[in-house]
């Protein structure tokens, strides 16, 4: 069984979702629990850190854009960073770099949540 | 059925008047025996008159009890008012001034025909009450009846009517030998026949009692017949013998017979009553349980068992309140939790289950076995525990299956030591049944579930075979092979062609997100789109645009398709590709393999502009041999026992090897490699590959050229 774990930091700008190990269908309900909670609290800036991240399946891809619409209208957003050039080039195939804030470093992101407040 | 009521009755009356019309001659040939009783041979016909009027009285109560269906101890009631009437009706005719009857060498001879008159009347009813006695000790024989039992009824009846036949011969004053042997040895089947008395056990405490009492009367009531009848002194004894010396043995047996068996039923029902309540409660227990049996059966739902097997708890043990807990597993949708309670509540639940890792709930846990508290206020296990009103013992059994505690069964009462071993061993063995039920329940719920998804996958599959075009169509400029295999029964992949007029052909492949019945509904939703759009739109971006539109409506937030989207134009000799965050085409020439990958994202992420604005499109030209080749990331992304991905570089070397080949070569040698690659693991994604394979241009004249061939 492919493990996948999330774990949640806060940063003086915003939070960070720490991705580990291989999302799919199956696992994919783990990460949709760490955005809900995030967003039920009201956090509607956040940093996806894809560094430890081995894989993405169609389905996870599906819970980035199941949130994307409720963060934006609330003047949050989810910027991605840390991507290996393997699961980069599945997010390139379908399109995410034209639709999502996708970054090489966490530090990029934040910086860039810090000069809107 | 009018028809045959009328018939009963008419029986009855014709039985009832031949009764009569027998007693009344009866009645005569006694008042002329007074005058002269020499007269031998009329005895003879007074006797068969009386066992014939007796005859058809038996058979007209016989037909009566049928219509009724009394209970055992009613049954006693009715024969002490027939036996009460007929002594209270002896003690008249005693204390009454009638003369009576005097004896002289061993004869009776009335002294006046009053006297004859109501003896006669006395001795009709002392029939008819021997009649009802017997039909009715005959049922109370007969319950539970064993091999023996009706031919011991049978033997007794049959002496009694010889001992009483044997009395029709001789004087009335005196017994012959053979009349003496046939009584004691009906004396003899009275005392076998009395120990019939298995019916008492199975009434319940309340009859006993009742027939305790009943009992008792009955067996006084008929020591005073006996005493009646016997004492030839007086004058009932002696208006019975005038009026038919067999007819007094007949009756006198029967009392005697009375007189045993129900004073046997009262010694043997005094025995039994202090042990009927167990006996009652070891009944309870058993229809309990095979009531319960019977719902194992029946009841399906789950919260429907649950309060069945609370109120059941209650019975087996009763408790004055009950409640069942389901411990929480693992593929069951089924509540844990408290699923159940009867009479307890929350706060005393709450209350008797305090006191964490010492609580009696962890004692049931960890050991497995039943624990009873006789006393909450004073058993060390639970007197530090508030006090409760409502509660003074408790029962608690666990529900095992296959040694392992599925739920815990409570059970409580009001007072103190309200429940013994006995309890605890009737609980348990009903909660063996409870795990049993709810262990049924799981598995149905289980295998309905299974087989409603089973039945969901295998529509979903033959709607999915039947959205992939079954020929490909053919043309002398291309040989076209495809081939998708879903991974698991449906899979996402999807691939079609439509052949859009004046020599253009489009070629769709395509991954809908998700698996199973979602996807094949896009999937038909995409097929939709892709046969009517293509041929709307004939620039393969503006279908992409348009196809998005369409798609973006009904689709799920969190769906999207993935379509590559290549047009054949046979007469420029061309192909023209826009993509939707597929994966790219590969493209071989006879000196150059590359990938073909216009900029576009996948269907269904956004709207309208910005969709619009990542779509571009690019064309390239097809010479004789070339091969371009369709997939999806199913075959690129198929992984080797170490976990590496087969990749597209491994993709486009093998294509460019192959490009000799034929098309449905080409297809399967790809197949082939990714299977090799995937060693004994299968495909774990489902995977397209789509080849097309260029001939040469679409020359008209070539074409009729290889036609005449």
């Amino acid at each position: 069984m492919n493990e996948f774990k999330v774990a949640i930091r806060e940063n003086e700008s915003a939070h960070v979702l720490d991705l580990m190990g291989y999302l799919d269908a199956h696992t994919a309900p783990i990460l949709e629990e760490a955005f809900q909670s995030m967003i039920g609290s009201g956090k509607f800036r956040i940093i996806v850190n894809c560094r430890d991240l081995t894989y993405i399946s169609s389905a996870g891809l599906g819970v980035f854009m199941a949130y994307i619409e409720d963060v934006r209208e609330n003047k949050g957003d989810i910027k991605m960073s840390n991507m290996t050039p393997k699961v980069f080039q599945i997010f390139d195939l379908l399109g995410f770099p034209m639709l999502y804030d996708i970054v090489n470093d966490e530090r990029d992101a934040i910086a860039k949540f810090a000069a809107l407040s | 059925m009018q028809e045959l009521n009328y018939r009963m009755k008419l029986r009855n009356l014709v039985l009832l008047a031949s009764a009569c019309g027998l007693f009344i001659i009866v009645f005569i040939i006694n008042a002329i025996l007074k005058v002269d009783v020499e007269l031998g041979s009329l005895l003879y016909v007074r006797e068969g008159a009386v066992a014939l009027a007796l005859l058809c009285c038996y058979m007209f109560i016989h037909f009566q009890r049928h219509d009724s269906q009394k209970r055992l101890v009613q049954k006693i009631g009715i024969v002490n008012i027939w036996a009460g009437a007929f002594v209270a009706a002896a003690i008249l005719i005693s204390l009454s001034p009638l003369g009576g009857f005097d004896t002289r060498n061993l004869k009776i001879i009335p002294r006046d025909y009053l006297t004859v008159f109501f003896t006669s009347i006395l001795s009709i009813a002392a029939g008819l009450m021997a009649i009802v006695t017997q039909l009715l000790i005959k049922e109370f024989l007969l319950y539970r009846r064993k091999k023996g039992t009706k031919r011991n009824f049978y033997a007794l009846l049959v002496m009694i009517l010889l001992a009483s036949a044997a009395a029709a011969d001789g004087d009335p004053m005196e017994s012959s030998v053979a009349s003496t042997i046939l009584f004691t040895a009906s004396i003899l089947l009275i005392i076998v026949n009395s120990f019939r008395l298995t019916w008492i056990a199975y009434l319940p405490r309340r009859e006993k009692i009742y027939t305790l009492l009943y009992s008792l009367l009955a067996f006084f009531i008929f020591i005073g017949i006996d005493v009646f009848i016997a004492d030839q002194n007086r004058v009932v004894s002696r208006g019975l013998l005038y009026f038919s010396h067999p007819l007094q043995v007949f009756v006198q047996l029967n009392a005697i017979f009375a007189t045993v068996y129900f004073g046997m039923v009262f010694i043997s029902t005094l025995f039994q009553l202090p042990t009927a309540e167990a006996f009652d409660r070891k009944q309870t227990e058993i229809s309990s349980l095979h009531n319960l049996m019977r719902l194992i059966n029946q009841v399906f739902d789950f919260n429907d068992l649950a309060d069945t097997v609370t109120k059941m708890t209650m019975e087996v043990c009763q408790a004055n309140g009950a409640w069942l807990e389901i411990l929480p597993t693992q593929n069951s949708s089924q509540k844990s939790g408290n699923v159940s309670n009867q009479n307890v509540s929350a706060e005393d639940i709450a209350i008797i289950l305090g006191g964490g890792e010492k609580s009696l709930r962890q004692l049931v846990l960890s050991t497995k076995k039943p624990v009873l508290v006789d006393n909450l206020s004073n058993d060390r296990r639970t007197r530090h525990l508030p006090m409760l009103k409502k509660v003074g013992s408790i029962l608690i059994v666990p529900l095992l299956t296959h040694e392992n505690v599925m739920g815990i069964l409570y059970a409580t009462k009001e007072m103190d030591f309200g429940f013994d071993q006995d309890d605890a061993d009737a609980l348990s063995g009903f909660a063996d049944q409870v795990a049993i039920a709810i262990e049924n329940a799981r598995l149905i719920e289980r295998s309905l579930e299974k087989e409603r998804l089973q039945r969901e996958l295998m529509l979903a599959q033959e709607m999915q075979k039947r959205l992939l075009p079954q020929v490909l169509p053919e043309h002398t400029a291309f040989v076209m092979h495809a081939v998708s295999s879903p991974a698991l029964e449906v899979g996402g992949d999807y691939y079609d062609v439509a052949e859009l007029g004046d020599g253009r052909y489009g070629i769709v492949v395509g991954d809908v997100s998700g698996k199973g019945v979602g996807a094949a509904f896009y999937m038909a939703e995409a097929k939709g789109v892709f046969q009517s759009l293509s041929k709307i739109y004939l620039s393969p971006r503006e279908f992409l645009i348009h196809a998005n539109k369409a798609l973006a409506g009904s689709m799920d937030k969190r769906s999207f398709i993935s379509l590559l989207y290549a047009q054949i134009d046979v007469h420029k000799c061309t192909m023209t590709v826009a993509r939707a965050g597929h994966c790219p085409m590969i493209y071989v020439a006879a000196n150059e393999t590359h990938f073909i990958q216009p900029s576009g994202i996948g269907l269904g992420l956004t709207g309208g502009e910005v969709f619009a604005s990542t779509i571009e499109e690019k064309t390239v030209p097809m010479h004789p041999g070339d091969v371009i080749v369709l997939y999806t990331d199913g075959v690129t992304e198929s992984r080797d026992s170490n976990g590496e991905e087969f990749g597209s570089e491994r993709l486009r070397r093998l294509v460019e090897s192959q490009r000799l080949c034929s098309a449905e070569e080409i297809t399967e040698e790809i197949l082939q490699q990714v299977w090799n690659f995937t060693d004994a693991q299968g495909y774990d994604d489902d995977l397209t590959v789509f080849v097309v394979k260029w001939n040469g241009p679409a020359d008209h004249e070539t074409e009729v050229h290889t036609l005449s061939l």
